[in-house]
Formats: structure tokens, C-alpha cells, sequence
């Protein structure tokens, strides 16, 4: 009774992947817009991903649904995120669109081995991210976690 | 990441636990600093506070952190706390916690009021699933009112008045685990928990507790240090595990155990009563562990009387893994039944044996055991042999040794010696 029907989804630059609809309905977000969309909801935009990150993600779905009790899975899953942390980022980012709870919750949790015990700047370098607080503030963090020799 | 939607950030952000990271966190940009307040959980390790400056406590920073969390749902301290510092946190955090797990104290300052304290302060969290206390000191009952949601209690390290733990388990009915290790001065222990699956029990002392347990859904039950043992409601029960290290076991008093898969009994002396009783009712068990070095009712330590190799084995038919020590082993013996016995005799599902050896005493009677259980052991796969502390040099033991290696040698696929 598994119908071989196949969906499409459009990345936000405009790339189509086809894909079997059980392995797209692993996106609680996809299986929404199907279950709401009305008979002919063919090919799907998901604009909030771009092409790269979506084929990836396509690859992590497609695992999960067609071989979930497979003893390989949990070494699928430690190599599949041996990627950078930009990479990273987009995977979080899209599985949190798309509603992936597992892949969410596996990029969420190697992004964040990625800076358990470092200090704050090199958290700021890894990531990239800017530092947006005052001097005056800064001091006052400075201040307060003084006892924490990563700051 | 500085693109990430601040969802996804929390997110990440709510799977740090540790109260360094934390910190660090707290100071890398502001929509980091806005999105600690989702954390879940907080761990605070014992050397955390070796460098504080100034003014700073333990206590506050503590406080400041836990204070600065939505709803906080697992916190671990082991760094040392006041009860004030604790009532502090979890006037904050008391509704949402699951878990908590605290170091009481390090039995350096062994202030009962302040453990007294401590505990009362725990009623605040009157949400929590699973609670973990390592030192504690309960001499007087803790002024709980109930723990509706409590399954797991755990205390490592304890000393308890009997009164003050009857007390205590009243406030937790919904208990399904249960494990006390460590715990002295427990002399008479009362359980009634309706609920409890899995209880391990070690008691520290002169090895003379007696214990009553009603819980007729235990599943899984370890004791150390009873030298009295009943658990009236036992149909559940799978693994069962007995053990007195320091006294003596008198007395056990179980209900049918027609669940039993697997039972240990050890100790220093056993009644023979006891003994026998443990082994009639675990009829349908598939492994089973023996290691009692004496019997006797009473103080004098005395050895096994025989115990007849075929009814053995003929009353645990099930019996799969089976492993037996020294002064036990030696009693196993055949009492001449194996000459008069019929040919469909088998010992059906054994599969591994361990047999631990420590004297040649009796070595023809031993070598016979061991020779019956690879013969009538049709199903055997694997016999250990262990040898402990026999010294060579003397032409018994030798004598024995060599026998032993003799039948390792026709048997191969089968024995290891150790």
C-alpha cells in the first residue's frame, strides 16, 4: 500500500530535488503543507533553505526513513555532522524550519560540543559572532564571573 | 551563527549544563546573554569555586545563576551550599525541577541540624521525579509533606536513624526505584512502596539489619548487610540478589518466586534453613550464583552438609548459568543417587558453569562433580575452572591440579582453567 508518489521541494535559489513522499513527510513541516495544501501539492518551496543545505538535509531524511533500525545509523549520524560550523549552522537553521526534531537536535548538539570549555573569545573566533556589549557592560560581566577563569 | 534565527540559538544554548559554560555563555554577545534563560539544566562541579575574589561566595554565584533561569528542570550541585543558599534556589527553581542531585555534606562539619535543615528545604521542589542526596545525615525524620511525582530516590553515603527512614518513604508512594548505599545505623528497616520496581539496599554496620519489604511490583531486588530478609509480595520478582558480607543471615522470608530468573546468595555464614528455603522457592530459575563460605545457626561457623548433586539439579531444571564457590561446591556431591539413577536423568538448559575451587580436599568427590556436570550436562557450552589460593608444592593440591587439567585436556571445547 506504499505509494511511490514522489515530491518535489525547491530550495530558495531555485534547485529541485524530487524525492518518495515518506521520506519527505520526515519534515513535520512538509507533511503540513501536503496534509493542508489540497490535492495537487506537488512541489514544495522552502525558501528559508538554499540548495547545498537542502540536498543535505534530503540525505539525512532519506537515511532515517528508509533504514531506522539499522546498527549504522549511529555512526551515519557522527559522520554526517563532521562538517564545519557554517555548515552546521545551516542544518540547524533548517531543521528547525523544516521541523526535523532529530537532525535539530543533532546539529544543535554538536554546535554546542563545539564550544563547551572554550572562553569567550574563542567562542567569538569560532563562530564568529560580534561582541555587541558596551565596555561598561563588559566590565560588568568581567566582574561578576571572575571566579570562571574562561572569561 | 550571528544568522540564526534566536529560536535555533536557545535552542543549542538550552543543552549546555555546565556552570562554566554557562558563564562563558552569559558573556560572548547579548542575544547569547538573552537566550541563557532557556537552559534546562545546571551542573555544578565541587572544584568550581576554587578561585573566588573578593567577596564572592559559592552561595551567590550559585544563586545568581539558577535565580536567572526560566524553568530550570535538572540542577546537580556538588560544591558546598547553606540550607539558606538552597532554600534560595529552589524558591526559584522549585516548581520546574525534575531532577536534583546535591552533595549534602563531607562528613567534615557532621552538623545534624544543618542537614535537618537542608532536607526540609527539599519540600520546595514538589515536582521532582528523581532525587539523588550523596552524605547525608538523617536522624530525625525530614519535614516532607509528599513528593507526588518522586520515582526515583537515590542516597549514597548515609547514616539514618530506622524512624527517620520509614518517615521519609511515606513522603515518596509513587517511588519506583529505590537505592540506599552505604547506609549505617539502620537496625530495623520498614518499606512499604506499591509502586517499586527496582530497590538495591546496602547497609553498612554490624551486618545484623533486618528487613521488612511490602512492594508487590519489585522486579529487582539487592540487598547487602540483612541478616533478616522478608518480602511477603514476590510474584514480579525476576532478579534477586542476597549478600551479608559482615553477619549472619538467620532468616528469609519470601512469597512464591515463580518469576525468578536469577538469584545470588553470598556471605560469610548462611543458616542452613535460609539456605535451602532460597533455593526451593527459586525453582525456575535460570542463573544462579552461590558463594557462602559457612552455615550453622548459630555463633560457631560450621560446614554444608551434603547437597545431593541429581535432586539439585532436577529441582532448577531451567537452570542456564550457574556458578558456585568454594565450600559450597564441595558439598555438591553425588550421595551415591548417580549410581541408582535413571538414564533419561539430564541436566537440560545449562549452558555456562563457574566453579571456583580452593582446597584439594575431597578432590575424588570434586573431580566427580565436575565429571557429572560435562557428562549429564548436555547443553554445556562453557565450564570455568577457578583455583584460589591452593598451594602447590603440596602433592594433594598437585594431585588435584593435575586430575583437573587431565579432564580439561578431554574436554577442551569446553573448559578453561584459571
Amino acid at each position: 500500500m506504499t505509494s511511490s508518489k514522489t515530491i518535489v521541494l525547491r530550495s530558495s535559489d531555485g534547485a529541485t530535488f524530487e524525492v518518495d513522499e515518506a521520506v519527505a513527510l520526515h519534515s513535520l513541516m512538509i507533511k503540513h503543507r501536503i496534509e493542508t495544501g489540497g490535492a495537487d501539492s506537488t512541489t514544495i518551496d522552502v525558501p528559508e533553505v538554499t540548495g547545498n543545505t537542502l540536498s543535505k538535509v534530503i540525505e539525512y531524511c532519506k537515511k532515517h526513513v528508509e533504514a531506522p533500525n539499522s546498527d549504522d545509523l549511529k555512526s551515519f549520524d557522527t559522520d554526517f555532522v563532521k562538517v564545519d560550523q557554517a555548515v552546521l549552522c545551516h542544518l540547524a537553521k533548517a531543521s528547525y524550519y523544516m521541523n526535523i526534531k532529530g537532525l535539530l537536535d543533532l546539529s544543535s548538539k554538536t554546535i554546542a560540543d563545539m564550544f563547551k570549555g572554550k572562553t569567550v573569545e574563542q567562542i567569538r573566533e569560532t563562530f564568529h559572532i560580534k561582541n555587541d556589549f558596551t565596555p561598561e557592560e563588559e566590565e560588568e560581566l568581567r566582574k561578576e564571573n571572575s571566579w570562571n577563569l574562561f572569561v | 551563527m550571528d544568522a540564526l534565527p534566536d529560536a535555533v540559538v536557545q535552542y543549542i544554548l538550552s543543552t549546555i549544563n555546565s556552570a562554566k559554560d554557562v558563564a562563558s555563555c552569559n558573556c560572548v554577545s547579548k542575544k547569547w546573554k538573552d537566550s541563557m534563560p532557556y537552559i534546562k539544566s545546571l551542573y555544578f562541579p565541587c572544584s568550581l569555586f576554587d578561585h573566588l575574589k573578593n567577596d564572592q561566595t559559592s552561595d551567590c554565584i550559585v544563586t545568581q545563576i539558577v535565580a536567572s533561569v526560566f524553568r530550570l528542570e535538572d540542577l546537580v550541585v556538588y560544591c558546598p551550599f547553606t540550607s539558606t543558599a538552597l532554600a534560595s534556589w529552589l524558591s526559584f527553581a522549585g516548581h520546574s525541577l525534575k531532577n536534583l542531585e546535591l552533595r549534602m555534606n563531607n562528613f567534615i562539619d557532621q552538623n545534624s541540624v544543618t542537614d535537618n535543615q537542608k532536607l526540609d528545604c527539599l519540600q520546595a521542589a514538589r515536582n521532582l521525579e528523581s532525587l539523588k542526596l550523596w552524605g547525608v545525615l538523617m536522624v530525625n525524620a525530614p519535614k516532607w509533606d509528599k513528593f507526588k511525582k518522586l520515582q526515583n530516590l537515590e542516597i549514597v553515603g548515609a547514616r539514618m536513624e530506622d524512624v527517620a527512614l520509614t518517615e521519609a518513604l511515606k513522603s515518596a508512594p509513587s517511588l519506583t526505584r529505590l537505592v540506599l548505599l552505604g547506609c549505617e545505623g539502620l537496625r530495623t528497616v520498614w518499606i512499604e512502596l506499591l509502586h517499586l520496581e527496582h530497590c538495591n539496599l546496602d547497609f553498612y554496620g554490624s551486618g545484623s539489619c533486618s528487613l521488612t519489604l511490602t512492594a508487590p511490583k519489585i522486579e529487582y531486588l539487592e540487598v547487602q548487610g540483612c541478616s533478616l530478609i522478608r518480602v511477603c509480595e514476590t510474584s514480579c520478582l525476576k532478579n534477586l540478589s542476597l549478600a551479608n558480607n559482615a553477619g549472619r543471615v538467620y532468616m528469609v522470608d519470601f512469597g512464591k518466586l515463580t518469576a525468578l530468573d536469577s538469584l545470588s546468595i553470598r556471605g560469610v555464614q548462611w543458616c542452613w534453613d535460609a539456605i535451602s528455603k532460597m533455593l526451593q522457592l527459586a525453582s525456575e530459575v535460570k542463573r544462579l550464583y552461590m558463594k557462602i563460605e559457612f552455615t550453622g545457626d548459630f555463633e560457631a561457623l560450621l560446614p554444608f552438609p551434603e547437597i545431593d548433586f541429581v535432586d539439585f539439579f532436577k529441582s532448577h531444571p531451567k537452570l542456564k548459568a550457574f556458578d558456585i564457590h568454594g565450600a559450597m561446591f564441595a558439598a555438591l556431591c553425588q550421595k551415591n543417587s548417580l549410581k541408582n539413577v535413571d538414564s533419561s536423568f539430564k541436566i537440560p538448559c545449562l549452558e555456562e558453569v563457574a566453579v571456583t575451587v580452593r582446597s584439594p580436599l575431597n578432590a575424588e568427590q570434586k573431580m566427580s562433580t565436575l565429571e557429572s556436570v560435562v557428562k549429564f550436562g548436555k547443553k554445556l557450552k562453557k565450564l570455568k575452572i577457578k583455583i584460589l589460593g591452593m598451594k602447590s608444592g603440596h602433592s594433594s593440591a598437585d594431585d588435584f591440579f593435575e586430575e583437573i587439567c587431565m579432564l580439561q585436556y578431554m574436554n577442551q571445547r569446553l573448559i578453561s582453567i584459571e
